[in-house]
């Protein structure tokens, strides 16, 4: 049976940042965690190892971030 | 360094059709453990942060593409295997509990409704201490009312339901069968919504929220 997908998909007026938003939430935050050692690089330089919680908590501020800006322009 | 980074996995079917390219345009391949199939794709790690976004959209893009055709188990981006050994290795490990997850929401998707403050009435601290407390502790009641609505009428829709409060509001998971979408969306219009509240719903998503707790954080030999 076809299900629908519009809901998540970017390219509907007005709700791109929203739904981009909940991509990243849902890439990031919702299923499979395996625990282990992760490596980012910091300004395209630095290597640093850090836990998953810490690169998850860094994303959590983003999306907080992102979802503020889009709750400012839906009230005006 | 490449590494392994793995996508979903689903229960294989010879008409399931496979996205041919995934993260950084790489190709997307299909690990096979029995009936289990995982997806995954050797990249370039780590990711630039910068990229990050993008990186999730084509993400996003790989799981998408199977979860149209069937329950699939998602795994997070930022999770990585060393290679593909490790990787045949997990999915060795953990094809039955897998499997059984798969079995039990073959036919189900993940709906999501968040319920918030509406923008600019989250209480504030403009006020006395005590001000904001009560403000807030209004706020919360509020909400509580809102999604004790919502669940009862979920109720007709839902083969489960988990409710999780957040930073950004508190968020309903409904898992319901595949085609109810509709449904579930007429169901969430139908409750009333006081002013001072906001609600946005998603979906369907694969059924993240109602994995096995074996499947959500799985062993992996020689993790740290």
């Amino acid at each position: 049976m076809p299900s629908e997908f519009e809901s998540i998909t970017l390219s509907e007026p007005g709700e791109g940042e929203t739904s981009l938003l909940e991509i990243i939430d849902h890439v990031l935050n919702a299923g499979v965690v395996i625990h282990g050692s992760l490596v980012i690089s910091l300004a395209g330089v630095d290597l640093v190892y850090v836990g998953l919680n810490v690169v998850l908590t860094s994303v959590e501020t983003a999306l907080r971030n992102l979802q503020s800006a889009e709750e400012k322009r839906s009230s005006r | 360094m490449s590494h392994a980074l793995a996508y979903c996995g689903f229960l294989h079917r010879q008409e399931i059709s496979l996205p041919n390219s995934g993260v950084r345009s790489a190709a997307v391949q299909a690990l096979a453990e029995g009936e289990l199939r995982l997806l995954w794709s050797e990249v370039e790690w780590p990711f630039n942060p910068a990229d990050l976004q993008k990186n999730a959209v084509e993400f996003h893009g790989v799981v998408q593409h199977v979860f149209r055709q069937t329950a699939v188990i998602p795994f997070r981006l930022l999770s990585v295997l060393s290679n593909r050994s490790e990787l045949a290795a997990f999915a060795a490990e953990n094809a039955q509990a897998f499997v059984a997850d798969l079995e039990r929401l073959k036919d189900c998707v993940q709906m999501e409704c968040v319920v918030y403050p509406a923008p600019g009435l989250a209480p504030g601290h403009s006020g006395s201490g005590a001000e904001y407390l009560r403000e807030r502790a209004a706020m919360l009641r509020l909400i509580e009312q809102q999604v004790a609505d919502l669940k009862q009428r979920l109720h007709a829709v839902a083969r489960d339901l988990r409710v999780r409060e957040a930073k950004s509001g508190t968020r309903l998971f409904v898992l319901t069968e595949r085609g109810k979408e509709s449904e579930f969306r007429n169901l969430v219009e139908q409750s009333p919504l006081p002013g001072k509240l906001s609600r946005r719903m998603s979906g369907p998503w694969p059924a993240a929220q109602f994995l096995s707790d074996s499947v959500s954080a799985p062993q992996v030999a020689g993790a740290k």
